[in-house]
């Protein structure tokens, strides 16, 4: 494949059709589990290797599944790699599938996953399909991780759960909404605002 | 073949059969190592809702160790609870307690005292309520409300108040906005209670 082609689908997935800011896609999960930086490392994860490898399986077997049934065959496909993940956080990291909850079930649900698949992985060979995949789930990832750092640091005063200073002492009063569901719908809104503003007036310097 | 009637429901099988498969193959692998992560769980609840028993700066293996060598385990006698005793006489007791929840079974265990008449903790090791209204009732700020609660001496050991109300002799506030939760889980803790203390008086 042609270096090129990279490039564009890392610019493609990571800024100018990024699923946060530009699809507006798998919001509900941005909004759920953004309150702790840990948790929605993993969360990104999870969804970096769900979305990765569905896109590649969808992709080999393009050519043999009929199209009547496609939506089927990918629903799948998008469980069986979820469950995957389920089991292994289930017994190797038992705490982190406590605190995520059934969110990591969820991903099955998560319209990125079906819509790469849909978009992309359903009309081209593996190999893109899997940059594809991997660059828009990437850049799900950097927003929710934009998102969680701001959460977490005005709502708790910490950082992966170390204290940060000046936000963990008594000067900073913590945000406590920051940590419940009406801060992620105020932190994502601003993000987006910020991000597409910046994405307009690149698009008006072009022209 | 692939516009054969047949095509589509034989392709949807196969990629079924594999992929069922293969989850069904991974769990079992993975199965010994998740049941002992349940039983930890279940070793930590009863330690935690012990006096003094549990020490967080322990390791999962010396929590075993204090759970193996420290307490005795269910007997008749002590009809199904786990039981802490010093120098031979029994100090509190460890009760795993189970019932219906909102959507799934809730499993817990509750400490009692010797007297049999005060609670010294409650643990919730296991539901599935909906996350930030029922499932609430695992946290800290519920279950330690129940930390030196004395049970009530009527037929109903313990009742769920309304969050803000007076409490009286055996009452906590239960959980707003889950209503269902709050009330299975206290018919759970009551029946379990009544009945573990008439067998325990037999």
């Amino acid at each position: 494949m042609a270096k090129g082609q990279t490039k564009q689908l890392a610019y493609e997935g990571l800024w100018q059709n990024n699923p946060i800011f530009a699809q507006v896609l798998g919001i509900c999960s941005t909004l759920a589990v953004t309150n702790l930086v840990l948790n929605t490392a993993v969360m990104c994860i999870a969804l970096v290797f769900t979305l990765s490898f569905s896109a590649v399986t969808v992709s080999v077997l393009r050519n043999f599944t009929p199209r009547n049934i496609r939506m089927m065959v990918e629903t799948l496909i998008i469980a069986f790699y979820v469950i995957i993940i389920d089991v292994i956080l289930k017994a190797y990291w038992p705490q982190m599938s406590d605190n995520l909850g059934p969110y990591v079930g969820l991903i099955i649900t998560n319209c990125i996953v079906m819509g790469r698949c849909e978009a992309c992985a359903n009309s081209n060979p593996p190999a893109k399909a899997l940059l594809d995949g991997l660059f828009n789930a990437l850049g799900y990832s950097f927003i929710l991780l934009i998102i969680a750092t701001f959460r977490e640091v005005l709502g708790m005063g910490t950082f992966l759960s170390f204290n940060v200073p000046y936000f963990s002492s008594g000067y900073w009063d913590k945000w406590t909404i920051m940590v419940m569901p009406p801060g992620a719908f105020f932190m994502l809104a601003i993000v987006v605002w910020i991000f597409r503003s910046i994405q307009i007036s690149k698009e008006g310097k072009k022209k | 073949m692939k516009d054969k009637r047949w095509y589509p429901v034989m392709y949807m099988f196969i990629v079924t059969a594999i992929l069922s498969a293969a989850v069904i193959g991974f769990s079992q692998y993975t199965q010994e190592i998740v049941q002992a992560n349940q039983e930890r769980n279940f070793e930590i609840a009863v330690l935690k809702v012990l006096p003094d028993m549990y020490d967080p700066g322990l390791s999962s293996i010396d929590l075993h160790k204090t759970f193996t060598e420290q307490l005795d385990k269910p007997t008749e006698q002590t009809a199904g609870a786990y039981t802490l005793r010093k120098n031979g006489i029994i100090e509190a007791y460890a009760l795993p307690i189970e019932g219906q929840g909102f959507w799934a079974p809730i499993k817990a265990v509750i400490g009692i005292k010797s007297d049999t008449k005060t609670i010294t903790g409650l643990v919730i090791y296991e539901q599935r309520e909906t996350p930030g209204l029922g499932a609430e009732v695992a946290k800290r700020e519920f279950t330690e409300q129940f930390e030196n609660l004395v049970l009530s001496i009527n037929d109903k050991p313990i009742s769920f108040r309304r969050p803000g109300e007076e409490l009286q002799q055996g009452q906590v506030h239960a959980i707003t906005g889950a209503t269902q939760t709050s009330t299975r889980l206290e018919k759970i803790i009551n029946f379990n209670l009544n009945q573990w203390r008439e067998k325990l008086n037999n």
